[in-house]
């Protein structure tokens, strides 16, 4: 288990910031992550049952939740989306 | 003894020019000095100067204009200006004295290596007025901004700031390094004087002057025409440079210079003149937008006048009439909310009257960067102040040392482009400082911005450790220049007196 930094923009936040998770986490907790630090702050709380998924900068299809880290393949300072499914 | 009139002698003087005989012209003129591309020194003996100046007439002159600037400085220096001052103007203030006053001294340094080694003996002779200009410029700003220190310790960063690692400096030196002081004599005469004073300087200093002059700061107005109209003699010596180069196919070379130096110091000046034209500018005395600016003198007139020389239009021109509407408003969420790492006290500017304001001039503002400020101002109301600030770093531009951001709100839309080098990954805030990296990677890929010496290791990992590092003591650090009293209008108090309200007036 290892320190992995994220950069991460929540849906309506103006520009990307660095989160750090585990490279244990999952997807759904990576996004977790990212709602306590931003959510509140500089955005508003989403709607009640809003479901947030994440994405690599400009894919198209979103991040199996339950991926983990580790096995995501990701390079340090990956940028993920994280976005309301519609 | 009768003198001649200058024009019986002037081109004769500004044109002489001599061939060594004790080292070769290569050792005279080494090319990681002077670079004369390829180009015969008979057509870099052809450099031509619009404004034409004498040594005598050069001292005449400036001793005028320092009469001039300091006189109304001595008038006014019992006038209580500063104390009695908003804090919109104590912040443009310091964010202008402090960003500006050295940047102007290290170019002295660019105009001298102009002065020793460009090919052309009219320029080498021009760059000598120059050079002297930006000592100057160095000079008197930070003497301006001294009178303020027995008010505000914050100006002492006017000299200080330079020496620091705060992240807003290292993108400042950063993009001056990269187009001033690490190039030759050509290339920072082309990409210092084309892509930086010709392109900015109006900006920062015809715009703010009026704006200064509104605010009842006629030192500071009176001292910005002072340096702006060094500034238009001395940005003349780019043109004629591109001539030259453009005339002996060197016109894709000269093209590039400028397309790198404008953009580099473009997101420099959406920062602080963008900030400080439609956030720091108290509300009645703002006139243009930043992007009212940008579109009449930047769009257009350097625009055509790129053209003019025989240069087309940046690549990225359609990328930069998007940038004014955008850029500068998400960075100023971001000077605001992480105003603990800035070294004066930043101020939202986001009251009732000033979001409307800011909704005229950038229709949508307010379903997109107002979104965040919605937030911001309902913790403020909760008295949330510390949620007011994220516990996440912003993500940082490995080009410009700013925020990468893109869009907010209701019409979200992130923005970051990257490239990967040996498992490291550069993240950039627009295409631009993209293609910057990319043509020399190698140039550029050393570099880390202030973020990634958080996870590199070279800052700690205690909060004191970051702000250590950038120099920051505790008393240095921001805090909102009107302790959250603008949330719901400046004059929301009723119950204060005179002395304790706080107006956003200049």
């Amino acid at each position: 288990m290892a320190d992995f930094p994220l950069a991460v923009n929540v849906q309506g936040d103006y520009g990307y910031k660095v989160i750090v998770v585990d490279d244990g986490n999952t997807i759904d907790e990576v996004i977790q992550v990212a709602v306590d630090q931003i959510v509140g702050v500089l955005v508003a709380p989403f709607p009640e049952g809003t479901v947030l998924r994440a994405k690599t900068h400009g894919a198209e299809d979103p991040l199996d939740s339950s991926l983990t880290v580790a096995n995501a393949n990701f390079i340090q300072m990956e940028a993920l989306q994280i976005y309301a499914e519609k | 003894m009768a003198l001649l009139k200058m024009e019986e002698w002037y081109d004769l003087a500004r044109e002489t020019n001599w061939t060594p005989k004790y080292v070769s012209e290569e050792q005279l003129f080494p090319a990681p000095m002077s670079d004369d591309h390829g180009i015969p020194i008979e057509a870099w003996e052809n450099f031509d100067e619009p404004y034409k100046s004498t040594y005598r007439d050069y001292v005449n002159a400036q001793r005028d204009k320092d009469v001039g600037a300091y006189s109304v400085k001595a008038a006014l220096a019992r006038a209580d200006f500063f104390k009695n001052a908003s804090p919109h103007w104590k912040a443009l203030l310091a964010l202008h004295f402090s960003a500006v006053c050295w940047a102007e001294f290290h170019s002295a340094s660019a105009f001298a290596r102009m002065t020793r080694f460009s090919r052309s003996p009219g320029m080498r002779n021009m760059a000598t007025f120059g050079t002297l200009d930006e000592i100057r410029h160095g000079q008197i700003q930070i003497y301006f901004a001294y009178e303020f220190l027995k008010h505000d310790a914050v100006f002492d960063w006017c000299h200080k700031s330079s020496k620091t690692e705060n992240w807003i400096i290292i993108s400042l030196r950063h993009a001056l390094d990269d187009i001033a002081h690490t190039r030759d004599a050509t290339s920072a005469a082309i990409m210092l004087n084309m892509g930086l004073e010709l392109a900015f300087t109006n900006l920062q200093f015809v715009a703010l002057s009026a704006d200064a002059a509104k605010c009842g700061d006629h030192s500071f107005a009176t001292m910005l025409q002072s340096i702006q109209s060094d500034e238009a003699r001395h940005a003349q010596i780019g043109e004629p440079m591109v001539r030259i180069m453009v005339e002996n196919g060197k016109k894709k070379e000269a093209q590039q210079m400028v397309e790198i130096a404008f953009w580099r110091m473009w997101k420099q000046f959406s920062a602080l003149s963008g900030i400080g034209m439609d956030y720091y500018t108290p509300l009645e005395h703002r006139e243009n937008s930043l992007k009212d600016f940008m579109e009449e003198w930047v769009i257009g007139q350097f625009g055509r006048t790129m053209q003019a020389l025989g240069l087309d239009l940046p690549w990225y021109w359609d990328i930069l009439k998007e940038d004014i509407s955008s850029f500068h408003h998400a960075n100023q969420i971001g000077v605001y909310v992480y105003r603990a790492t800035e070294w004066w006290r930043p101020i939202a500017s986001t009251s009732p009257a000033e979001r409307e304001w800011l909704e005229e001039k950038y229709p949508g503002w307010n379903e997109t960067y107002g979104k965040c400020w919605d937030v911001i101002s309902e913790n403020i109301r909760n008295g949330d102040y510390e949620k007011t600030t994220p516990i996440a770093p912003p993500l940082i531009c490995n080009m410009c040392g700013l925020e990468v951001v893109g869009t907010a709100g209701e019409k979200w839309h992130p923005v970051d482009h990257h490239v990967d080098i040996d498992d490291r990954r550069y993240h950039f805030c627009s295409e631009p400082c993209k293609w910057i990296f990319e043509l020399e990677p190698a140039r550029y890929k050393g570099h880390a911005s202030i973020i990634d010496r958080v996870f590199d290791g070279t800052i700690g990992p205690e909060p004191d450790d970051f702000y250590n590092y950038m120099g920051q003591s505790p008393a240095e650090r921001g805090t909102d220049g009107y302790e959250y009293r603008w949330v719901d209008g400046y004059d929301q108090d009723q119950n204060e007196t005179e002395e304790e309200k706080l107006y956003a007036t200049g």
